[in-house]
C-alpha cells in the first residue's frame, strides 16, 4: 500500500476496539435510570403472573370461572370480603377475584402487546413507504392517515362489535386499525427528514435501490422514536382494551378480564369495595409502570443536557 | 499545466438544465415557479485532471454535481460519460455506472449513517454490487481504511467515534471502494478545520496520483481550488461564466465576477494587503427563480454597460484568448485594468442617498 506522509494513521489503541452502538449507549443510559429499571422489573413480574395464572389457580384451588355459590357468596347472595379462602374476596357470582385478576393479566398484556406490535408494524411500513417514496404513494397514504385519524374511535368500535359480536381478535384489530395512523404519521415525518440526509444520497450514489436504502439507512434511524412510542403505546392500548371490555365490547364472558371485572363491580362498589379494588389497581398499576418505563426509554434515547444536570 | 486536450473527455456535459418547482400555490395547482438551479451548463472533464468548480453558496454547484453523477434527473441537456449518453438512463441502467463515478460529500457528519459501523459503511459498495464475499470483503475494507490513513482496527467503530477529518477519510474510502474513474468532490473540506483541510486535500491529491483518478472538485474557497485544480470553471447563478487553466484564471481572468472573487483572496504577503485591488460587490446574489435578464451578473458588475442588461453573453474566447479560455462577458476585463475604482453601474438610488457624502471615503 502506498502510505502517504500526510495520511498519518490514528494513534494505536492496544485494547479491544469495538464501537459502542447507539443502541448499546441507550441501553446503558436506561440501566442507570432507577425508576425505569424498577418499572421494568415490575412489568416482568406482571408478565410472569400472566404466564403462570394457572399456577395461581392451582395454589388457591379455585379455577377462574368456577362459581362458589355456597362458600363464595353471603346468604344474601352478595360477594364475600377478603378472607383466608378468598384472599381478595369474591365477585357477584362467587368467583375468586385474585385468580380472575391473574387470568385477566393475560388478556390485558396479550392484547396490549399484540395490538401494539400490529400497530407499530403497520404504522412503520406505511410511514416509511409514504415518507420515502413520496409522490402519489405519499399523497394517497397521507390522506388515508388523515381519514383514519378523523374517524370517531368508540362509535366505530361499537358499530363493528354490534355487527360481529365481541371477540378478542376483533378487539386487537379495532385497536390496531385506529392506532397505526399516528405511528405512521410520526414515522413519515422522521423519514421525510432522514431521506434528505447525505448518507441516503451516498447510498444512492453507490447504486443502492430503494428497498435497501429503506431497510439499511432509513429504518434503523426511525427506530428510536418508534421504540419510545411503542413503550408508551402499550399502556394506552391496555386501557383502551379495558374500556372496550367495560362497555361490553371486549371479550365474551365468562373469560376474566380487568375491564370486564370493573364493569361487573359497578353495582357493588358501595357494599363490596374489594370487588373493584384488585382489578382496578391492577389496571392502574400496570399502565403506570409501562408509562414510567416509557419515560425512561424516551430519556435514554434522547439524552439532553438539562436532564443530565438534574440527575 | 497543459493537458493534452486532444484526448476524449471522460465526462462531457452539454447544455445541462435543472430546475425545481417552488412556491406551489394550491393543493391541486400545477402552476409553480421554477427555480433554475443549473441553467445551461456545458463542461468537459478530461481523464486524470482536476476540474475545480468554484462559485458562491447557492449558485448551483452541488446541483450541477448531482446532475453529472445522475443523482438528479436532468431537466434538459445531456451528460456523456466516456462517450456514452447517461442523461436518460433509468435507475437500474445506472447501476454499472455507479462503479465509475463516485462522490465525496460535504458534511462528514451527515454523510455517514450514525447507526452503522464504519466497516459496513465502507463495505456497502461491495454488498450492493455483490462483489467480494464476506471474508474478503473485510480485508478489502481494511485495505481501503489503511489507504486513506485510518486505523484498520477501527473497523467496528461507529461514525460518532471519529473526528471530522477522520470521518471525511471514511467518506473517501467509501468512494474509492469501487475503484471509480471519476470522483466528484462536493466541498469535501469546507466543514473541516483549516489544518485538517490540508491533510484531506493532500490525501486526495496523493490518491489521484496513485490511482489515476479524475476529480471534479467543488468549492467556494478559491485558495483550495487553486491548490488542487488543473482547470477551473467559475459558476454564477446557474451558469458557467469563465473556464480556463488554473493559472490562467488566477493570472489573467477576463470575467469581472472572477476578478471580484480573486480580489477577496487574502494575499500571501501582508504588506501587499493594502495595495491590492478590492472589488466590493453590491447587493445580494439574485434569486435563481427570477434571474436578471441579459448577463446575470450585470446588476452587481462594476463594468456593466447598457447592453449587459439586454444580451446574455455566450461562453466563448474573448479578446485574444486561446480557445481553452472561455468567458461569458460582453466587456471582459483587460489584464491591467483596475476595477476597484469603478463604481457599480447600477446601484439602488436609495442606497446612494443613505451613503450621502461618505461615499467618496469608502475604501
Amino acid at each position: 500500500m502506498t502510505m502517504t506522509t500526510t495520511a498519518a494513521p490514528v494513534t494505536e489503541t492496544p485494547a479491544r476496539i469495538e464501537g459502542r452502538s447507539p443502541w448499546l449507549l441507550a441501553w446503558r443510559r436506561l440501566r442507570r435510570d432507577r425508576v425505569a429499571m424498577v418499572s421494568l422489573a415490575i412489568i416482568v413480574v406482571i408478565f410472569l403472573v400472566a404466564v403462570f395464572a394457572p399456577v395461581v389457580a392451582a395454589l388457591t384451588g379455585h379455577p377462574p370461572n368456577e362459581q362458589y355459590r355456597q362458600t363464595g357468596l353471603t346468604p344474601d347472595g352478595l360477594p364475600r370480603p377478603p378472607s383466608g379462602t378468598f384472599l381478595f374476596g369474591t365477585d357477584d357470582l362467587g368467583r375468586d377475584i385474585l385468580v380472575r385478576v391473574a387470568y385477566g393479566a393475560r388478556v390485558s398484556l396479550g392484547v396490549g402487546v399484540v395490538a401494539t406490535l400490529l400497530t407499530v408494524v403497520v404504522g412503520v411500513v406505511i410511514g416509511v413507504a409514504a415518507g420515502f417514496l413520496g409522490g402519489w404513494v405519499d399523497t394517497v397514504l397521507a390522506r388515508l392517515i388523515d381519514v383514519v385519524l378523523s374517524l370517531p374511535f368508540l362509535l366505530t368500535a361499537i358499530a363493528l362489535v354490534s355487527l360481529s359480536g365481541p371477540s378478542l381478535t376483533l378487539t386487537v384489530l379495532v385497536i390496531g386499525f385506529f392506532s397505526w395512523s399516528s405511528v405512521a404519521r410520526i414515522v413519515r415525518g422522521q423519514v421525510l427528514s432522514i431521506k434528505e440526509r447525505e448518507y441516503v444520497e451516498a447510498a444512492r450514489s453507490l447504486g443502492a435501490g430503494d428497498l435497501r436504502i429503506m431497510a439499511v439507512d432509513v429504518l434503523p434511524n426511525v427506530l428510536a422514536p418508534v421504540i419510545v412510542y411503542t413503550t408508551l403505546l402499550i399502556p394506552v392500548v391496555i386501557s383502551v382494551q379495558a374500556s372496550l371490555s367495560f362497555l361490553g365490547l371486549g371479550i365474551e364472558p365468562p373469560t376474566a378480564d380487568w375491564g370486564g371485572m370493573i364493569a361487573e363491580s359497578r353495582n357493588y362498589y358501595q357494599t363490596s369495595w374489594w370487588f373493584m379494588f384488585l382489578p382496578g389497581m391492577a389496571l392502574v398499576f400496570t399502565t403506570l409502570v409501562f408509562n414510567l418505563l416509557g419515560d425512561g426509554v424516551r430519556d435514554a434515547f434522547d439524552p439532553r443536557v438539562d436532564r443530565l444536570i438534574r440527575k | 499545466m497543459n493537458r493534452s486536450h486532444e484526448t476524449e473527455p471522460l465526462l462531457r456535459a452539454v447544455d445541462v438544465f435543472k430546475s425545481f418547482p417552488v412556491n406551489k400555490t394550491g393543493l391541486f395547482s400545477r402552476n409553480a415557479d421554477l427555480l433554475r438551479a443549473v441553467d445551461g451548463v456545458s463542461l468537459e472533464i478530461y481523464p486524470g485532471e482536476t476540474l475545480g468548480l468554484v462559485g458562491e453558496t447557492g449558485c448551483g454547484k452541488s446541483t450541477l454535481a448531482r446532475c453529472l453523477t445522475r443523482l438528479h434527473h436532468l431537466s434538459a441537456g445531456t451528460v456523456q460519460f466516456e462517450g456514452r449518453d447517461i442523461s436518460s438512463l433509468s435507475r437500474r441502467e445506472l447501476r454499472p455506472l455507479r462503479r465509475e463515478i463516485q462522490m465525496i460529500f460535504q458534511d462528514p457528519y451527515g454523510s455517514l449513517n450514525p447507526r452503522r459501523r464504519v466497516g459496513s459503511i465502507i463495505g456497502d459498495a461491495f454488498a450492493i454490487h455483490g462483489i467480494e464475499d464476506s471474508s474478503s470483503r473485510k480485508r478489502r475494507v481494511q485495505e481501503l481504511m489503511e489507504l486513506v490513513g485510518l486505523n484498520p482496527e477501527h473497523y467496528n467503530r461507529f461514525p460518532a467515534d471519529f473526528s471530522g477529518g477522520q470521518r471525511q477519510r471514511i467518506g473517501v474510502a467509501r468512494a474509492l471502494a469501487l475503484r471509480p474513474k471519476l470522483i466528484v468532490c462536493d466541498e469535501p473540506v469546507s466543514s473541516l478545520d483549516v489544518s485538517i483541510q490540508a491533510q484531506v486535500i493532500n490525501l486526495l491529491l496523493d490518491l489521484q496520483k496513485d490511482l489515476h483518478l479524475t476529480y471534479l472538485f467543488i468549492s467556494h474557497d478559491l485558495s483550495v481550488i487553486r491548490h488542487v485544480s488543473d482547470r477551473i470553471a467559475v459558476m454564477y447563478l446557474g451558469k458557467i461564466v469563465e473556464t480556463a487553466a488554473a493559472d490562467v484564471v488566477f493570472d489573467s481572468t477576463r470575467h469581472p465576477y472572477t476578478r471580484s472573487l480573486l480580489s477577496a483572496l487574502p494575499p500571501a504577503d501582508p504588506d501587499a494587503a493594502d495595495a491590492r485591488e478590492r472589488i466590493v460587490l453590491v447587493g445580494d446574489l439574485p434569486s435563481p427563480v427570477n434571474p436578471p435578464l441579459g448577463c446575470r451578473f450585470h446588476p452587481r458588475c462594476p463594468k456593466a454597460q447598457e447592453d449587459c442588461a439586454a444580451v446574455d453573453p455566450p461562453l466563448a474566447p474573448v479578446l485574444a484568448d486561446p480557445p481553452e479560455h472561455l468567458t461569458a462577458c460582453l466587456h471582459p476585463v483587460e489584464l491591467d485594468e483596475d476595477l476597484s475604482a469603478t463604481d457599480p453601474a447600477i446601484v439602488d438610488p436609495s442606497l446612494l442617498n443613505s451613503l450621502g457624502t461618505e461615499q467618496g471615503g469608502l475604501p
